[in-house]
């Protein structure tokens, strides 16, 4: 079928909330039906939201042909560039990339789109003829939207009227043969241009300073500082200050955000979609979850998901609107990210258990307006007077505070007439209007108190005086006087447990202010969880739109109900009333929901417990495991032994990145750890300078472990990888792909299960540099021989016993590792061996044709190449080794590094920087540490840790590391690991490739001769013949200068056409970025020829400095993408008109054509359906592109993948010899 | 009733029996087999025990052969994470449901699983 | 597949297999039983009741989840994966408890 819209981008006044903050330069797509009518709408409307004021949203079924009309009326050329589709990109692309003709359309004009909607989905789109990141562009003020592709034969209803719908962001979908579904489009966006009333940049009332930025849902957003504004201004009364307060609708009225309305049991879709433009979000939504790919069963069950800008995500509630329990009521979704919370950035799913015919009235007097059933749903019953449904059941006062619960609250009250009609036959505390606990399961409780005490990080004395922590009632006093550590409490609750907390406050009432934070009242707590099944109106220990405040004051007790339906793995749990305020002091924790059955024991003493961030799990019929818990967390407001505070914000108050980092409230910060000779390479090694006081996980040689990784707080993304070690990223799924890294947003709660196959100390860290710098890392210490505090596995050979003494620190480096003693713990005696002689050289890097440049280059490099690259000959490009399956691969590796060639010889850059810089000279010592592949860790891990042997080398030496190629794991990141802090940002890193079993060659493409090394290939086998293979190798952090010398300070200096002066920067945006060692800039080519529109043209100005990659169409082709350095800000990968499996190995895995979230460590294989061209194998140019508008794509990461129409002289078809 | 159609089936399965243990090359093979360890792998994508997800990939000794079904002891499960895992108790493989299997094998061997 | 017997009559060798597992369970009526298989809920332990044609009733007292146990459960004999029927000298199936 083919489905035809007219679509116009209009500049558009986007007013996004009741106290009329405003965009006065948004940008809009408009269906051209409704132009006239949202003008006029808004010109009637300067200062309240306009409902037709909304990202695009329209839908098509799969297999439609989509033509879209797309008229410009904004005065730059635009397009509409859509990512999942299928189209040729030289008329359909939206975009003027390469050597296309354009399919932009300027001022005034039109061009036609015909997209095909070959997968179901979301089809997100937005402009690509102006990529500046200020208030002149595009995408950042708003031009984005969505063609959202339903199953074949679906129609769509208008859920208030029933009516037919051409557009909108709600919409009720049907199917002949399918359940009907609520679909919810959902846009984040961030950085778009906002004023306030006065036309001026909005100010936090708390602060008196310039607000957060904007940060919303579907172009609204409610910030808790104008809600504030209005207690200050006493036009609500001034006991109701609070921070979640500003969540309340009895005090103020629903929100201006989204809100999605359902009935109980609504099979229901949020369609995630982040429009633009800077930030990696963590969608949250209350009470529900759903699987991580929707496409297949085994996946991950997850109840937040990090998104990172220009990705989108299916988000399926299983079972429904209201989960597994049936609950109904107000649930709140938002971007978990505080600050990003209390700017704005967050709705809500109004679930109700009452037909909503337009008759009835929210407390408040405003009306409710109709909802239709679903056609093929029992309908919901009439609302009675003494049934009237939600919410009109609650005794709540408009004007004040949510009411309490019911008897949940020790010492608290009954129900009314009204509540006991709306209750379950067997209310009791914590469960009163849904049953949560379904049947007839175990019960099982717990007390448990929130306290303040101060809390010390390290050895340094870095300390947080107001350490804030859950704690079981009965530990209370020992942890206070010290006789236990503080950790984040961990429960260990078995499945099928019906859980009931008994949750005192025993805060004190105010936050002291300091130079992080202003004095804050936290009068009221509660013990907010995720993942189980629980009442959301008396239980979600919140206080959002007309539920009850389901928090406590200071020495009340409250008891919250939740049911374990499942191993659900482990829960992460927070308050959420004060969150902004104080979960940065350590206000979280976690419960695992371990299998059924198990019982839980204290590792080192075999007592039987019921907590602890390290337990071993015992289980009559599944493998016992140890269980390990990291959570890791940002804006840690610290101060120094003498009470100077660690990198404090501008003002108290501000969310500008302050504070530091802990892991389950620990560092041991780098700095810290240098030896008598000051060489970073021992950093890590116990030898020198003792073990880290970060946890220490134990075990023994063939324990079968599970980590819980956990983000207990507060803003940023992370990236957490392990040394020598690799699970299944789907951990139901033995189908999954293998992983040696994972991004963690907060909230975000990930399983890793693996055996450790061999003795020895594992490096985890959380490894991007910042982060690893201040110390995120630690050691899992597996033991081969008994020792005295780690109890066997009660289902494994026992440990011998202990003859040798254990190591000690020397204060010396340990001696060369000898990896020829042993072999990786998979490989067999005869395996195949293939040898590599790498060396790391220092050399300039040229980035570009414009003389960018980085004179201080550190390159692996095979020796062969070397004297190309050191004369000049060879402009150096990472480091790419293959290796077959089955292969053992011998890389030696020497250094050639001279210190002189380093530029900042104390180890203090002023540029790109990172927080609490120091004394760390610069290592002459180089390791390479792969990912992913096989090897014994005390040899061959490419890093000197714990009390291993050492793995670097220093001038004059070298190593023979031996990795063994297990499977065909694809893509693994390279990087070199003896200076994280003065080596990985200069280029010491690369990438294998683990290939097929049976690979016969890799050849050059244009030669077809053997290669050794080299980012494009091809790879030929005798069962699948011969495919292309790109290796893309993206990085950030670079340090840059020009041609004249001058250092460049990206972003800024790369924003188009300029930054703002006062712009704030993160440390973790700093940086020149690109792929493969080289940057086209768009800056450069903006002062060439200033037209937006022509930036990405190869036509205007030649082809870019980043690869160009080349095929022909129908090539099959896989694109081999790494991530090895080095900032903490994650990208998102996209490619043009092509996608892939979002699990490469699993064929139920759902389409993309994204990499979300790219963090340092991340490695993807990415196989082109279709091959080169995509399904319908279109020539063309087209872009492989970062999706962050801010700072990455006008910075220059960016590139072409051509795909010819013709045989090119240069490029041999795949099948010529 | 139940006893009637009990013994019916007893009868007729120790007719049957006869005539299988005669014949079926297969059980033979076993039987010959039986005190070795072997590999066996059966036919599903994967298991599912408490959450615990595994290939059926199995070895050990076999203890007993019949006319529908073989058992190991004790029985070691690859799991993934937890390679040398013995289950508590023997498994018992139905015949139909071998998709392949290898006999002689040293079940402390290492060896891939993905 | 078909071989001959030593009546020279044809016999599916696949159907004496499946016939001989059915017999099997049907011998051993009144005993435990462990099993798991592919489908959801994966797993069962439980006694055996009865054999009607190729399914087996097992009265179970153990599976995945606690709201689907103690009923009896009718398993197709032929999706069966893996199992364990107690004997008397043999060893025992674990004891699974929520309560401990």
């Amino acid at each position: 079928m083919i489905r035809r819209f007219h679509v116009v981008a209009i500049p558009i006044r986007i007013v996004v909330n009741n106290f009329g903050d405003h965009n006065p330069d948004g940008r809009m797509y408009v269906l051209k039906e409704n132009e006239e009518k949202v003008r006029k709408l808004v010109r009637e409307n300067p200062f309240t939201p306009v409902e037709l004021v909304q990202p695009l949203t329209i839908r098509a079924n799969e297999g439609d042909v989509v033509e879209i009309l797309f008229e410009n009326q904004l005065p730059f050329a635009t397009g509409m560039h859509f990512q999942e589709s299928d189209y040729d990109p030289r008329t359909s692309d939206g975009s003027n990339a390469g050597f296309n003709p354009s399919s932009l359309a300027e001022c005034g004009e039109t061009v036609l789109y015909t997209i095909h909607a070959t997968t179901e989905g979301i089809h997100f789109f937005t402009d690509m003829g102006n990529v500046s990141s200020t208030e002149e562009g595009s995408s950042i003020q708003g031009l984005f939207g969505a063609l959202i592709v339903e199953r074949r034969g679906s129609w769509w209803t208008d859920p208030v009227t029933g009516g037919p719908i051409e557009s909108g962001a709600f919409a009720d979908i049907h199917n002949p043969f399918l359940p009907s579904f609520r679909e919810y489009a959902w846009f984040f966006n961030d950085e778009m241009e906002v004023n306030d009333l006065t036309g001026n940049r909005p100010l936090n009332p708390i602060t008196n300073q310039e607000a957060e930025s904007f940060h919303g849902v579907n172009y609204r957003y409610e910030p808790l500082g104008n809600r504030k504004r209005l207690i200050e201004e006493g036009v609500v009364s001034p006991e109701l200050d609070g921070e979640e307060v500003h969540h309340d609708s009895w005090v103020f009225g629903d929100p201006a955000t989204p809100i999605l309305r359902g009935y109980r049991g609504d099979p229901a879709v949020i369609r995630l979609i982040h429009g633009a433009s800077k930030e990696t979000h963590v969608f949250h939504y209350h009470v529900h979850q759903w699987l991580r790919d929707p496409s297949n069963e085994r996946s991950e069950v997850i109840d937040a998901q990090s998104i990172s800008p220009q990705s989108h995500y299916d988000v399926w509630p299983l079972y429904g609107l209201g989960s597994l329990q049936g609950a109904i009521g107000d649930v709140i979704i938002h971007c978990h990210l505080y600050p990003h919370f209390a700017a704005g950035m967050w709705g809500i799913n109004r679930i109700f258990d009452t037909l909503q015919d337009g008759s009835q009235c929210y407390p408040n007097g405003i009306p409710i307006a109709p909802l239709q059933p679903l056609p093929d749903r029992p309908c919901p019953p009439k609302p009675t007077v003494e049934r009237p449904g939600f919410p009109n059941f609650i005794p709540g006062k408009v004007g004040c505070k949510a009411p309490r619960p019911p008897l949940g609250i020790v010492g608290g009250r009954e129900m009314t007439e009204l509540e006991r009609n709306a209750a379950v036959p067997n209310a009791r505390p914590g469960a009163v209007f849904v049953d949560s606990c379904i049947g007839n399961p175990v019960v099982v409780e717990f007390n448990v108190s929130l306290i303040e005490l101060p809390i010390i990080y390290n050895r340094q004395g870095w300390n947080d005086p107001k350490g804030r922590i859950y704690v079981l009632d009965e530990e209370i006093d020992n942890v206070l006087s010290g006789k236990i550590e503080p950790e984040p409490l961990t429960l260990h609750i078995p499945a099928s447990s019906c859980i009931r907390m008994n949750f005192t406050n025993r805060l004190p009432h105010v936050l002291d202010g300091d130079a992080f934070q202003l004095v804050t009242r936290t009068y009221e707590n509660g013990f907010h969880v995720h993942f189980v099944k629980f009442d959301v109106l008396v239980a979600d220990a919140a206080n959002v739109g007309w539920n009850y405040d389901s928090s406590v004051l200071p020495g009340e007790t409250i008891r919250y109900e939740w049911y374990a339906d499942t191993e659900l793995k482990a829960f992460f749990y927070h308050d959420h009333l004060f969150a902004v305020s104080h979960q940065q002091h350590g206000v979280f924790g976690s419960a695992v929901i371990q299998p059924r059955f198990s019982r839980f024991f204290d590792s080192r003493t075999g007592e039987e417990v019921f907590h602890g961030t390290q337990v071993t799990v015992q289980h009559l019929l599944i493998p016992d495991y140890r269980d390990f818990s990291l959570f890791i967390h940002d804006f840690a407001l610290l101060f120094d032994k003498d009470g100077c505070p660690i990198q404090p914000p501008p003002f108290p108050g501000s969310e500008e990145d302050p504070g530091v980092f802990g892991v389950n409230y620990k560092n041991e910060p780098l700095q810290f750890r240098l030896g008598e000779d000051c060489d970073p390479a021992y950093s890590f090694s116990s030898y020198v300078s003792g073990d880290p006081v970060t946890p220490m996980l134990m075990a023994y040689e063939g324990d079968p472990i599970r980590i819980r990784l956990i983000q207990g707080a507060h803003e940023e993304s992370h990236s957490f990888n392990l040394h020598g070690l690799r699970w299944q990223l789907e951990r139901p799924d033995n189908d999954s792909i293998l992983t040696s890294q994972h991004h963690i947003g907060i909230a975000e709660s990930f399983t890793l299960e693996m055996v450790i196959p061999r003795a020895g100390d594992y490096l985890w860290a959380f490894e991007d540099e910042e982060d690893v710098w201040l110390g995120t890392w630690g050691l899992i210490r597996a033991f081969d021989q008994e020792v005295e505090d780690l109890i066997p596995l009660s289902d494994r050979p026992l440990p011998p016993p202990r003859t040798l003494p254990l190591p000690e620190v020397t204060g010396k480096p340990p001696e060369l590792a000898d990896p020829q003693c042993s072999l990786p713990p998979l490989a067999p005696l005869n395996a195949p061996i293939r040898r590599y002689r790498v060396v790391a050289v220092q050399t300039p890097i040229v980035y570009n044709k414009y003389g960018d440049h980085d004179p201080f280059g550190i390159v692996f490099a095979l020796e062969e190449d070397v004297e190309d690259i050191l004369c000049g000959r060879k402009n150096p490009e990472p480091l790419v080794l293959r290796g077959n399956q089955g292969d053992l691969v011998e890389v030696t590796l020497t250094s050639m590094l001279e210190f002189e060639k380093f530029p900042f010889q104390d180890g203090i850059h002023p540029y790109p920087p990172v927080k609490e810089q120091a004394f760390y000279p610069p290592s002459l010592r180089i390791s390479l540490h792969p990912s992913l592949l096989d090897y014994d860790v005390t040899t061959s891990s490419g890093n000197t840790v714990g009390f291993n042997p050492d793995q670097t080398v220093g001038p004059g030496e070298s190593i023979t590391y031996r990795w063994y190629v297990f499977a065909n794991v694809g893509t693994c990141a390279m990087w070199d690991v003896a200076d994280l802090r003065n080596h990985r940002s200069f280029g010491a890193f690369g990438a294998f490739i683990a290939e097929p079993r049976f690979t016969s060659n890799y050849l050059d493409p244009e030669t077809l001769q053997p290669i050794r090394t080299g980012t494009s290939a091809i790879i030929e086998h005798p069962l699948f013949g011969r495919f292309r293979e790109f290796v893309l190798i993206m990085h950030d952090g670079v340090r840059l200068v020009d041609k004249n010398g001058k250092v460049i300070i990206d972003p800024l200096a790369g924003v188009i056409p300029q930054a703002e002066p006062d712009e704030e920067v993160d440390t973790y945006d700093f940086g020149s970025r690109g792929f493969n060692y080289r940057s086209e800039r768009l800056i450069n080519r903006y002062r060439e020829h200033p037209v937006l529109a022509d930036l990405f043209s190869s036509k205007v100005f030649g082809d870019p400095a980043t690869p160009v990659f080349e095929a022909y169409p129908g090539d099959p082709v896989f694109i081999r993408l790494a991530m090895p350095s080095e900032r903490r800000r994650s990208h998102t990968f996209h490619l043009h008109g092509h996608n892939w499996k979002f699990d490469p190995r699993d064929i139920d895995s759902r389409v993309i054509s994204f990499i979300g979230h790219m963090v340092p460590g991340d490695a993807q294989d990415l196989p082109l359906i279709g091959g080169a061209g995509g399904t319908f194998n279109f020539p063309g140019d087209y872009l492989y592109r970062s999706g962050n508008i801010r700072w990455d794509i006008e910075q220059g990461m960016w590139g072409i993948f051509r795909v010819h129409d013709c045989i090119q002289h240069h490029l041999p078809r795949l099948e010529d010899s | 009733m139940k006893s009637i159609r009990d013994s019916r089936k007893r009868r007729e399965h120790n007719k049957e029996r006869e005539d299988i243990e005669i014949e079926d090359l297969l059980v033979r093979r076993f039987q010959r087999l039986q005190g070795e360890n072997i590999l066996i792998i059966t036919e599903t994508a994967q298991l599912n025990l408490l959450g615990q997800t595994f290939r059926p990939i199995f070895c050990g000794p076999i203890v007993d052969v019949a006319a529908g079904h073989i058992t190991l002891y004790p029985a070691t499960i690859k799991i993934l994470n937890a390679p040398f895992f013995q289950f508590p108790t023997p498994l018992s493989i139905p015949l139909e449901k071998i998709a392949q299997f290898t006999t002689n094998f040293d079940c402390n061997m290492r060896f891939p699983l993905v | 597949m078909a071989t001959t017997n030593s009546n020279s009559q044809s016999v599916d060798i696949n159907r004496l297999h499946d016939t001989a597992l059915v017999n099997h369970f049907t011998e051993n009526i009144g005993r435990r039983a462990f099993v798991l298989t592919p489908s959801y809920p994966f797993m069962f332990i439980g006694e055996i009741i009865d054999v009607m044609e190729d399914m087996v009733e097992l009265c179970v007292e153990t599976t995945h989840f606690s709201q689907l146990e103690n009923r009896n459960w009718f398993l197709h004999i032929h999706n069966i994966e893996v199992f364990y029927i107690e004997t008397p000298d043999g060893p025992c199936i674990p004891e699974l408890r929520d309560d401990l």
